[in-house]
C-alpha cells in the first residue's frame, strides 16, 4: 500500500485567492475619482451589469453545464418589477430585492418542468420561454406593452450612485460565485455537468441542485436588471427581453470561459467594451461578428481567454524551467 | 441472518422485449454474493434496477425491510445502496481526490469531522491515494476503476453493487481488486459482484446466481453451480455440454 499523504485544506491559499479580487475592487471604486468622464462612468455602469449577469448566467450554465438561452426572462422580470415597486413608492434597494424574488420564483417555475430535458433540450426549452414572456411583456397593457415603462425619478440625477450600485452588485454575484465554486452545492452542480448518471449514483439530487442554481441566477440577473432599470429609467420589452439580451448573456462567459470564477468577468468587460465601439462602428454587421466569434471560440479554445491564459502561462513556465537548467 | 436484500418477481422490460422476467432472489446479510450470465443475460439491468437508476416495469424491491421500488438513484444512496459503474464514469474534471468527496458529502448522511482525510482514507484502501491530486481524466483504465470502487465506498453503502470491476484489467490488477473486495466484505459491507468473468467470481464469491435471457437460471454455492449441466450450456453451448 502507498503512504498516506494528508493533504492540507489550505487557509492560506484561500486568504491568498481573495485579495487580488478585493485589491481589484478598491481600484475599480477609486476609477471616479480620477476625474474619468461621464460617458466613460457610464460604460463602465453598463460593463459592471454585464458582469454581474455573465456571472450569474455561469453559476448554471457553466459549474452546472446547463446552457440557457432565456436568462432575459430574468433580466426583464428583474428591471420591470424594480421600476414599477418603484414607481409605487418602494425604496430603491427593496424594489430591486423584490425584483430578485419574483425572479426566482420564475426560475424554479420554468425549472420545473424544463430541467426534466437534457442538454440540446434544455436549451431549446428556455428559447421557447423567453421568447413567449418577451411577446407577452409586448401585448400587456399595464406595463405599456410594446411602447415601454418609464421611471418617475423623484430626486436629481447622481450618476455615480447608480455606479457604485452596479459595482456593489458585480461584487456580490463574484462573491457568490467563489463561495459556489468552493462549496459542497458547487460540487454538486460540478459533478453533474460532468456526469449527471455518475452523480445521482454518489446521492447528489440532480433536479434540486439545477433549481437551485437556477433560483440563485436568476436572482442575480434580476437585480442587473433592476440597478440598470434605475440608470436607464426607460425600459421597452424588446430591449430587456429580447433575445440578443439572452445571446448576450451566454456569450460574455463563452468568451472568458465557462465554469470558472474569472472567466465570465473577463468576457463581460470584453464584451462591454468592445460592445459599444462594434455598435457604433457595424450597426447592421455586430450580430454577424458575434456569430463569427462564437464559432471561433468553440472551434478553436473552447475554455476560452482563461483557457488561453492557462496555455500561456503553462508555455511561459516551461521555458523558464528549461532556462534555468541550461 | 435477515436477507438484506429481497427481489420478488422483478420484470423489465424495453419496448416490448423483456430484459428481466421474475427474477427473485435474496441476497443474505454479510455477504459477497455473485450473479453471473452471458452478454444480454439482464444482469447491468438488475443492477440498475437496485440502484434505482431504472424504475422496473413489475415487482418489488425491498431492502433492509423497506420498499424500495421506484425510488429515485440518490434516495437509494441514502438509503445505503451504492454502485459501480462498468465503464467508469469519473467527474473528468474534478481531482481524484474531489470525484471521491462526491461520494462522502452526498452520500449516506454521516457527519465527518475532515472530508479531506476520509476521503484519502478510502483512497489509501483503494491503493490510489498517491494520485490523489491528478484529474480524473488523467487516470489509467485500472485506476479508474479503482476511482469507481472508492466513489462508492466513500457514500458508506451498506450494500455495494459491483459492475464487472475487473473487465478490461491485468491479471495482477484482478488479482487485487478482488483481495480488495474481500476486504471490503470483512468490513461489513454485503457486496453484490455482477461479472462476466467466471473465474474471478468464483473464487471470491461464497453464494452465485446465475442469469440466461433475462431469467434465473440457477442459484447455490460456487462448486454447485459450477457442475450444472444448464449453466455450462448457456456458456459454451449444448455440444460442449454433451
Amino acid at each position: 500500500m502507498t503512504s498516506t499523504a494528508q493533504p492540507q485544506k489550505p487557509l492560506l491559499s484561500h486568504l491568498a485567492t481573495g485579495a487580488p479580487p478585493l485589491l481589484l475592487l478598491i481600484v475599480v471604486a477609486l476609477l471616479p475619482a480620477v476625474g474619468l468622464g461621464h460617458n466613460t462612468i457610464r460604460l463602465l455602469f453598463v460593463t459592471l451589469i454585464w458582469v454581474a449577469t455573465s456571472v450569474a448566467w455561469n453559476l448554471l450554465g457553466g459549474f452546472a453545464g446547463q446552457v440557457s438561452f432565456g436568462f432575459a426572462v430574468f433580466y426583464g422580470l428583474g428591471a420591470y418589477i424594480t421600476a414599477m415597486s418603484f414607481n409605487a413608492g418602494a425604496n430603491r434597494l427593496a424594489a430591486i430585492l423584490l425584483g430578485s424574488c419574483v425572479a426566482s420564483l420564475a426560475a424554479l417555475l420554468v425549472g420545473l418542468p424544463t430541467f426534466r430535458l437534457r442538454g440540446p433540450y434544455f436549451a431549446i426549452a428556455t428559447i421557447g420561454v423567453s421568447e413567449a414572456v418577451r411577446v407577452v411583456m409586448t401585448n400587456l397593457a399595464v406595463t405599456g406593452g410594446a411602447s415601454g415603462y418609464r421611471i418617475m425619478e423623484k430626486g436629481a440625477f447622481n450618476q455615480l450612485l447608480h455606479f457604485y450600485a452596479a459595482l456593489s452588485l458585480a461584487a456580490v454575484a463574484v462573491g457568490i460565485s467563489m463561495l459556489v465554486r468552493y462549496s459542497k452545492f458547487g460540487l454538486a452542480l460540478i459533478a453533474i455537468r460532468e456526469d449527471q448518471e455518475a452523480a445521482s449514483d454518489l446521492g447528489v439530487n440532480p433536479y434540486r441542485s439545477k433549481l437551485q442554481a437556477h433560483a440563485l441566477g436568476a436572482a442575480l440577473t434580476a437585480a442587473a436588471g433592476g440597478v440598470y432599470v434605475g440608470y436607464a429609467a426607460f425600459i421597452y420589452p424588446q430591449g430587456v427581453f429580447g433575445f440578443d439580451i439572452s445571446v448576450a448573456i451566454l456569450l460574455m462567459p463563452i468568451i472568458g470561459g465557462v465554469g470558472t470564477v474569472w472567466g465570465p468577468v473577463i468576457g463581460a468587460v470584453v464584451y462591454g467594451l468592445v460592445h459599444e465601439e462594434l455598435i457604433a462602428s457595424f450597426p447592421e454587421f455586430h450580430l454577424l461578428l458575434y456569430g463569427s466569434l462564437l464559432i471561433l471560440i468553440i472551434l478553436f479554445e473552447p475554455a476560452g481567454v482563461m483557457g488561453m491564459l492557462q496555455k500561456l502561462s503553462r508555455f511561459v513556465r516551461r521555458r523558464s524551467s528549461l532556462g534555468s537548467h541550461s | 441472518m435477515a436477507p438484506i436484500l429481497k427481489l420478488d418477481k422483478v420484470t423489465q422490460y424495453f419496448a416490448g422485449l423483456a430484459a428481466l422476467k421474475d427474477v427473485s432472489f435474496d441476497v443474505e446479510q454479510g455477504g459477497l454474493f455473485g450473479l453471473i450470465g452471458p452478454n444480454g443475460a439482464g444482469k447491468t439491468t438488475l443492477l440498475s434496477i437496485v440502484a434505482g437508476s431504472l424504475n422496473p416495469t413489475a415487482g418489488k424491491i425491498e431492502f433492509q425491510g423497506r420498499n424500495l421500488t421506484g425510488v429515485k438513484a440518490h434516495e437509494a444512496v441514502h438509503a445505503g445502496i451504492a454502485r459501480t459503474h462498468q465503464v467508469p464514469k469519473p467527474f473528468r474534471s474534478l481531482s481524484v481526490l474531489e470525484n471521491v468527496e462526491v461520494g462522502l458529502r452526498f452520500g449516506r448522511r454521516q457527519r465527518s469531522a475532515n472530508d479531506t482525510k476520509d476521503s484519502m482514507k478510502v483512497l489509501d484502501w483503494v491503493g490510489i491515494a498517491h494520485l490523489y491530486l491528478l484529474p480524473a481524466s488523467a487516470l489509467s483504465v485500472g485506476d479508474m476503476k479503482r476511482l469507481e470502487l472508492a466513489r462508492a465506498l466513500a457514500a458508506r453503502p451498506s450494500l455495494l453493487l459491483c459492475d464487472e470491476v475487473c473487465s478490461g484489467l491485468t491479471e495482477t490488477e484482478t488479482a487485487l481488486i478482488l483481495r480488495l473486495l474481500c476486504d471490503i466484505r470483512r468490513a461489513g459491507t454485503t457486496i453484490l459482484y455482477v461479472e462476466h468473468n467466471l473465474r474471478a467470481i468464483m473464487s471470491v464469491c461464497d453464494h452465485v446466481i446465475v442469469m440466461n435471457y433475462g431469467q434465473k437460471l440457477i442459484e447455490g454455492t460456487p462448486e454447485i453451480v459450477q457442475n450444472d449441466a444448464s449453466v455450462i450450456e448457456a456458456y459454451i453451448g449444448k455440444k460442449a455440454a454433451r
